[in-house]
């Protein structure tokens, strides 16, 4: 009982197979009202169809959904309390900014002067002129149009709202800025948002829980600082970006031994019955020059390049057995004016190293 | 610098010529029917010796010819509904739905487009017979059909091809019943390939000399009449026919035109 306590959402084993395949694996999962949970996977781990199954787009073949307590399986999406913000928006061509908003309340039978109000209202919400109420969807930017999107779907009042990858086509710059203004939204609005990505960074911004996709399953569920934290396995670390990645077998307690050079480092904890796997260093736990003379994980390297990233500056330093590369992280000011060439010590903490099997 | 100026200025004169010549080899004929609709000779001469408008009276008041007329346009007003409504659906199978044999479909289809249309008539002619059927109009209006719908097809899958599927989805994601998804969305989208295909049909169909030949029976056409008329027994009332039926058509033609600015200004207004 106890885990379907706040259960808004609630999935048991749900599966979808296409011929013999399984796209869709037996999924347990439970999302609690008003949560941004986002699922992070690659193409072909099944996000998509995941998505497609909670809004009716498509049957499982196995396994129940319930929202609210109600079986969902087979209520098709025309008559379910969700709806989606597609890839592409879908947008109507044919229809007004204002009338693509309108178009869940006049399918539901609002009165014409209801429906502008609401509209209007939403326009603002979404910080969009109102007097674009007559005007064309197709003469609006990207950024706009992911509004009216999202506004049409406001105006269907959904218990969830669905998002698959809706900023995925928009330049950097504007989908930092509507990352940020989603989650706005969700705070504004209180509802639950259920979004897919394949960029764990895009999740980490928005999200209050992340679910890791891949061949159909999730393979972790957990806030975004426990994901970044603690990754389950390789699969998931590589999701992180850049980092550097060590393959190692165990040498004694919380000790591991990197095969290619030999070289020991401490870990935080091992897994009962780890063997061999990868050791993880995000770029920024590494200590470059003086600061890393004390550390307890040590290597010795060449400056191969640096590379500014604004407030940051990357290095590429290359190990003396010349077998693995470093990225190395400091902020701006942290003081080390090492220049390609010059001979250094790297070091991080022991609680920096993250052990994931394989 | 200035002989390469006056160069592609002789270029582009030459390519004006051209364009001139194409375009009076296409319309001089039909501008000679009309002349010699209103022209007093019996016979058509050019210069025109003398003008009249006896020949429009005549017609105007000419059963027969109303008779004629009544016929080609309920002829060419069935097929445009039939053809619409059936190459609607046929398009949505050829260019919207993946389904198994489509590739097959698409290829049979068509295939009655490039059957030569006596053939086509002599067949279908034979295939009335065998099965009892009188032929009249009632019958040419099938076997005009034959014909245009693969074109109807053809050209309302054009527009079905652009269409994104998605739209559809998210209309019906928003609540709105399969039917709401048709008049809300997909048939507003596809209105300006389903205009055209109405078109197409109507002319197609109203211009039509081979298949109804063979299969209009006792009724006459238009173009049945003025094929007979100038086998035998011309009269200045066949360029008069041929000319009313030309801008019957060019006007259903202009009338599409603004139609299809109307929609287009509708869909980009600012």
């Amino acid at each position: 009982m106890d885990e379907t306590q706040g259960a808004f959402l609630e999935l048991r084993k749900v599966t979808k197979k296409f011929g013999n395949f399984t796209a869709v694996d037996e999924v347990d999962l439970v999302i609690a009202e008003g949560e941004f949970f986002t699922l992070v996977g690659p193409s072909g781990s099944g996000k998509t169809t995941m998505i497609r199954l909670l809004v009716g787009m498509d049957q499982p073949t196995g396994g129940d959904i319930n929202l609210k307590g109600v079986r969902l399986n087979d209520v098709p999406a025309n008559k379910r309390p969700t709806c989606m913000v597609f890839q592409d928006l879908a947008l109507f061509p044919h229809k007004s900014v204002g009338e693509n908003i309108e178009f869940p309340l006049k399918i539901s039978g609002v009165a014409p002067d209801k429906r502008r109000q609401r509209a209007e209202q939403l326009l603002k919400q979404l910080r969009l002129p109102v007097d674009y109420y007559s005007k064309g969807v197709n003469q609006c930017s990207g950024g706009e149009r992911q509004r009216i999107a999202l506004a049409r779907a406001l105006a269907f009042d959904p218990d969830i709202l669905f998002f698959d990858e809706p900023l995925s086509a928009l330049d950097f710059r504007l989908r930092k800025t509507l990352e940020k203004e989603l989650k706005d939204i969700h705070r504004e609005t209180g509802k639950t948002f259920v979004y897919i990505t394949h960029s764990l960074e895009e999740a980490m911004v928005m999200s209050d829980r992340i679910g890791i996709m891949r061949d159909g399953k999730i393979v972790q569920i957990g806030t975004p600082a426990a994901i970044y934290n603690d990754p389950i396995n390789r699969f998931v670390a590589q999701f992180m970006g850049e980092v550097n990645t060590l393959e190692v077998e165990s040498a004694g307690k919380n000790t591991v031994q990197d095969i290619a050079s030999g070289a020991r480092f401490k870990v935080r904890a091992m897994p009962d019955g780890f063997t061999k796997g990868a050791l993880i260093i995000r770029p920024e736990s590494v200590k470059i020059g003086q600061s890393a003379a004390k550390l307890p994980n040590r290597v010795k390297g060449t400056v191969y390049n640096d590379y500014a990233l604004g407030s940051r500056v990357q290095y590429q330093v290359r190990s003396e057995t010349g077998d693995m590369q470093w990225l190395v992280e400091r902020l701006q000011d942290e003081p080390f004016d090492g220049k390609a060439g010059d001979k250094v010590t790297l070091g991080w903490q022991t609680e920096d190293s993250i052990l994931v099997g394989d | 610098m200035a002989t390469a100026k006056a160069k592609s200025r002789v270029a582009r004169n030459l390519i004006v010529l051209w364009t001139v010549c194409v375009l009076a080899f296409l319309y001089i004929p039909m501008v000679a029917i009309v002349l010699a609709s209103f022209s007093k000779a019996r016979y058509f001469r050019f210069p025109v010796p003398r003008w009249t408008t006896q020949w429009y009276d005549k017609a105007m008041d000419s059963l027969s010819i109303r008779d004629l007329l009544w016929t080609s346009l309920s002829v060419a007003t069935l097929v445009t509904v039939f053809s619409v409504a059936l190459a609607f659906m046929g398009a949505l199978a050829f260019a919207r739905y993946d389904w198994k044999g489509r590739k097959l479909y698409q290829r049979l289809v068509l295939l009655p487009i490039f059957f030569p249309q006596a053939v086509l008539g002599l067949a279908l002619l034979l295939w009335f017979s065998a099965l009892g059927i009188t032929t009249s109009w009632h019958t040419a209006v099938f076997a005009h059909m034959v014909w245009i719908v693969p074109i109807v097809i053809l050209i309302m899958s054009i527009q079905v091809y652009s269409f994104d599927p998605s739209l559809e989805e998210a209309a019906y994601d928003l609540g709105a019943s399969r039917f709401q998804v048709l008049r809300e969305v997909t048939l507003p989208i596809l209105a300006p390939g389903v205009i055209s295909g109405g078109i197409f049909a109507f002319l197609l169909s109203w211009g039509n000399f081979p298949l109804s030949l063979f299969s209009t029976g006792a009724d006459q056409t238009v173009p049945e009449w003025l094929y007979s008329k100038m086998v035998m027994g011309y009269t200045p009332m066949v360029p008069t026919l041929g000319s009313l039926t030309m801008s019957g058509a060019a006007i259903l033609i202009f009338l599409f035109y603004m139609v299809w600015m109307i929609i287009k200004s509708r869909q980009s207004r600012a």
